[in-house]
């Protein structure tokens, strides 16, 4: 039960971190809970960036150190790494594969996210408070997305904020606002064939989903199409790659989304309230995208 | 003209200068809109409002008489409820426009989104450009014209109205056929489309409701039914019940539908008893005096609170399921008792509003009878989500009690098999919900408690959601509840019980800390002052009675609510049968009810060694079956099974 926002820059790399927490300010209302980017930025060739959640204290110690281990088994070397409030934020170099290096790294620790532009920032509370703690104004990319959630099924924890990394997949992220109803049973087909889950949420699986789709070598686009067949429920949900940004949409159109484009950006949110606020006064063109529709868009078109 | 800039002010503030403007008859200019919601909620004045810009969710919504013009586009829920007046919208529409509108007429140029016209009683909806799907959906009445094309499944599940539609139809909802157009309607749709200055060469298409699904095939007969207290007894097999339901099923050729609760043997609070020996309870002659009962309901985030004279409440009935004469005697009773009464689904009567003290309205997903100016004389406002009895059902009313007075009053053809919608047109979440209670606050100046009515099914999510969207209180109803006509299998095994009910939500709300945030009336088969202790020492803030409310005036427990020709002259709307009911004898019957309900929570309240109900604790408790052990964690205490008889035999 939540907002969600998206935004892409046609032409090279704007002010993703303020634009979105201007936009989820703009419909916390939605959800209170807690709040989340992903947020894309500059690339360097086998450079990947990995952000985790970390306890305080002795606890927070041994997974840095569990982690650290880990990546040094898998031939990843570290080139910087910080702690910012409840983050262990790492910049490695790595030319292995990395689906076997996330999921052992899952298994020592709550990872966020793990990609070469890719970096999600997600904690309970709202939009600004998020962006005091980790600084997310700051942030310029091409594109991004970001989610306010009210947690009902499950717990408010910052794990369980949106957005959700594709486990394994760099900079695959998804925000979602509906409810799929046939969760278990499509975690459980996706845990026969070893996919994991971290939390008991939903829109998690519809990030899993997507993920196994592009292991199969499946374009995001065709994935997004199979999705509205194969997700029960209420959906309104956007996924972002390294250079993609697409969305899908339930068959009764129960969540709403809403779209704004021109020359510069396109930008993409459960309310207008939240695209207005990218322009002050003025009254946008906007449409909402078709109920069972799906639909991506490079960065570069 | 005044000019607002909502740039400089909040909604709120901006709603509230536009009434005032409103009572002097003063147009006004909104700008900087920005697609902000709820701009001109609950305005009931025959002023132009033009609104620079685009507006957000619920944009004219909850408004009688004004006129609006939007020159760009407007969010979900344009225009809910709108009685008379009109709006104009310049770009497009989100979904559900026009939803539940009984009279306004509303013009959009571009697009609208789906679910055009939910519920809508009367007046008009017109979209120059194309609709999406489900227009229509389960309309009432009115009129809607489509310029473009229809969208998918129009008329899906209409029950009344007409739908004309100039481009091309591409699909007829469930129960909707296409008829011809009469040279009238015509005419009637060009003098519209004239007047809104809306340029149109062509012909329409008519779509309206093809009747197959507004009644059983076969209806309910009365018959003479066992009663209810051997009904639900411990007996054999092919125990006397299942015979009868049977027999039921073989007349229809379908599931029984039938009016009070579910029969089967379920823990309860008579599975619970007092830890101490309260033998001695019923000897103190005047408990009541040594006793602070009185209580304040909703008031926790500044609405002003129900202010009632000991922790209960009537719990919601409808005028429909029960008969006006009935409503008033409950009204009656509530105000001489000094507690609130509840309107239920199906609208408030001027009888009802003087005689009850106190009146929660309560609004449905069919939006029956639902208005802003009766929202503006209530005391309280209730978002119906389910009931203890069906959770996840709308309600049943049968064709026999859809008289032509009661059709009138709820907006809806008369004379049909009403089933009420499950769901509301714009609740299909809790980020939806937030900003529904928000347009309820709004049209009545934050004045009212907002609470929800919560059939108990999933409990613990769904009371999360209820205290995280600001709810004032839950009204939480066990499967004990009973209802005017539901089908029996569902009043049988669909809910949960009470006992389960208010466990889960306090558990639910320790899990996050938010106790104190909202507060409970609990419902669902609560028969005496006892049974309300019992209630209040498991956590509620207070008990709803409802059956033992219709029992106290006069009901006989036949289970024949549904058919409308109830002996008693509650449950009907038949006139030479609520001719038997006396409305001022049993609201004397009903209040001295409620009275011994004072009594006996004093009595009991007092012999714990308290002096005020708030004092009630789980501590005071034990339970005497390992069922009712097991779903409340109490003590299990078998010994006490003999003092509970005793109290129940020397309280009275």
């Amino acid at each position: 039960m939540c907002g969600i926002a998206g935004i892409v820059y046609k032409s090279g790399p704007g002010a993703t971190g303020e634009a979105l927490i201007s936009m989820l300010d703009g419909c916390q209302h939605r959800g209170p809970d807690s709040t989340g980017f992903a947020l894309y930025g500059e690339t360097h060739p086998d450079q990947y960036c990995l952000r985790f959640f970390v306890d305080e204290g002795a606890e927070g110690e041994q997974a840095i150190a569990r982690i650290r281990e880990i990546l040094s088994q898998h031939g990843a070397e570290i080139i910087e790494d910080e702690t910012i409030a409840n983050n262990y934020r790492l910049t490695v170099t790595f030319h292995g594969e990395l689906q076997s290096l996330a999921y052992a790294l899952e298994h020592a620790a709550k990872v966020i996210s793990i990609g070469t532009t890719l970096e999600i920032i997600k904690d309970v509370g709202s939009a600004h408070e998020v962006d005091q703690r980790f600084g997310v104004a700051k942030h310029r990319g091409t594109h991004g997305i970001g989610h306010v959630r009210l947690a009902t099924e499950s717990e408010v924890k910052p794990e369980a904020a949106h957005p959700f990394w594709a486990t394994g997949f760099a900079d695959v992220a998804i925000v979602h606002n509906g409810q799929i109803t046939n969760y278990w049973k499509m975690r459980r087909r996706l845990e026969q064939r070893d996919f994991e889950f971290r939390a008991n949420n939903d829109s998690e699986l519809i990030a899993v989903y997507l993920a196994d789709k592009l292991a199969q070598g499946v374009s995001l686009r065709e994935a997004l199409r199979t999705s509205i067949d194969d997700l029960d429920g209420t959906f309104s949900f956007l996924v972002t790659t390294h250079d993609e940004i697409g969305y899908a949409k339930d068959r009764l159109a129960v969540k709403p989304m809403i779209m704004y484009e021109d020359d510069e950006l396109i930008a993409i949110a459960s309310e207008e309230v939240s695209l207005n606020r990218l322009y002050p006064g003025v009254a946008l063109n906007t449409r909402e995208p078709a109920p069972g529709t799906y639909n991506t868009w490079s960065r570069l078109t | 003209m005044v000019t607002i800039d909502l740039a400089e002010i909040p909604v709120r503030e901006a709603n509230i200068h536009i009434r005032a403007h409103g009572e002097e008859s003063e147009d006004v200019e909104l700008i900087n809109p920005d697609a902000r919601h709820h701009l001109g909620v609950g305005l009931t004045d025959n002023i132009t409002v033009k609104i620079r810009g685009s507006a957000g969710y619920f944009c004219a919504g909850l408004s009688d008489q004004a006129h609006f013009e939007v020159d760009h586009n407007v969010g979900w829920g344009l225009a809910d409820n709108m009685y008379s007046g009109s709006v104009v919208v310049g770009g497009n529409a989100g979904a559900i426009p026009g939803v539940a509108i009984r009279g306004a007429e509303v013009v959009v140029r571009g697009n609208m989104g789906s679910r055009a016209g939910q519920v809508m009683k009367a007046g008009t909806l017109c979209c120059a450009s194309n609709a999406n799907f489900m227009a229509g959906y389960m309309m009432y009445g009115g009129r809607i014209i489509i310029l473009g094309d229809s969208g998918e499944s129009v008329g899906e599940d209409m029950t009344g109205g007409t739908i004309f539609v100039a481009g091309t139809i591409q699909s007829l909802g469930s129960d909707a056929e296409i008829v011809d157009v009469e040279e009238e309607e015509h005419e009637s749709i060009l003098t519209f489309l004239d007047r809104y200055k809306i340029s149109f060469k062509g012909r329409f298409k008519k779509v309206v409701n093809a009747g197959k699904k507004l009644r059983y095939s076969t209806q309910e007969r009365p018959i003479r039914s066992i009663p209810f207290f051997t009904f639900s007894g411990k007996s054999d097999y092919w125990n006397p019940k299942v015979q009868e339901d049977i027999y039921v099923k073989s007349q229809t050729g379908r599931y029984r539908v039938r009016g009070y609760g579910g029969a089967r043997e379920l823990p309860h609070l008579a599975d619970l008893a007092f830890k101490v020996d309260l033998s001695t309870a019923g000897d103190e002659k005047d408990p009541v005096s040594k006793i602070n009962m009185r209580t304040e309901i909703g008031g926790l985030h500044g609405a002003n609170p129900l202010k009632i004279s000991m922790p209960v409440l009537i719990a919601p009935m409808s005028y429909g399921a029960l008969s006006r004469s009935t409503k008033l005697a409950i009204g009656i009773a509530s105000g001489l008792s000094d507690i609130a009464e509840n309107t239920g689904e199906g609208g408030m009567s001027d009888a009802q509003r003087g005689a009850a003290k106190q009146l929660i309205f309560q609004m449905l997903g069919g939006r029956l009878g639902w208005n802003i100016h009766d929202m503006k004389r209530a005391d309280g406002l209730e978002i119906y989500i389910s009931q203890g009895a069906k959770p996840g059902f709308g309600g049943q009313l049968m064709a026999r009690k859809v008289t032509e007075e009661l059709a009138a009053i709820r907006g809806i053809p008369p004379h049909i098999d009403l089933r009420s919608p499950s769901r509301h047109p714009d609740i299909l979440g809790a980020d939806d919900l937030v900003i529904k209670i928000e347009e309820l606050r709004e049209a009545t100046g934050y004045r009212l408690p907002v609470s929800v009515k919560l059939g108990a099914g999933r409990v613990s999510d769904d009371i999360k959601i209820a205290v995280k969207d600001g709810l004032d209180f839950v009204e939480l109803d066990g499967m004990q509840g009973s209802t005017g006509a539901g089908s029996a299998e569902v009043m049988e095994y669909v809910g949960i019980p009470t006992l389960a009910a208010i466990m889960e939500a306090e558990d639910a709300l320790a899990e996050i800390g938010r106790r104190k945030d909202i507060e409970i009336v609990l419902m669902g088969g609560l028969r005496d002052g006892i049974d309300a202790v019992k209630a209040l020492c498991l956590g509620a803030d207070a008990a709803a009675f409802g059956t033992s409310v219709i029992i106290a005036g006069g009901c006989i427990a036949c289970m024949q609510c549904h058919v409308g020709q109830c002996v008693t002259g509650i449950a009907t709307q038949d006139p030479a049968h609520e001719a038997r009911y006396q409305p001022e004898v049993e609201a004397q019957n009903i209040h001295r009810f409620l009275e011994s309900v004072r009594w006996q929570i004093a009595a009991i309240t007092l012999a714990l060694g308290h002096q005020d109900t708030r004092e009630l604790s789980r501590d005071d408790l034990v339970a005497i079956t390992p069922e009712a052990a097991a779903i409340t964690r109490l003590p299990y205490a078998p010994e006490q099974r003999q003092s509970e008889q005793h109290l129940q035999l020397n309280i009275i």
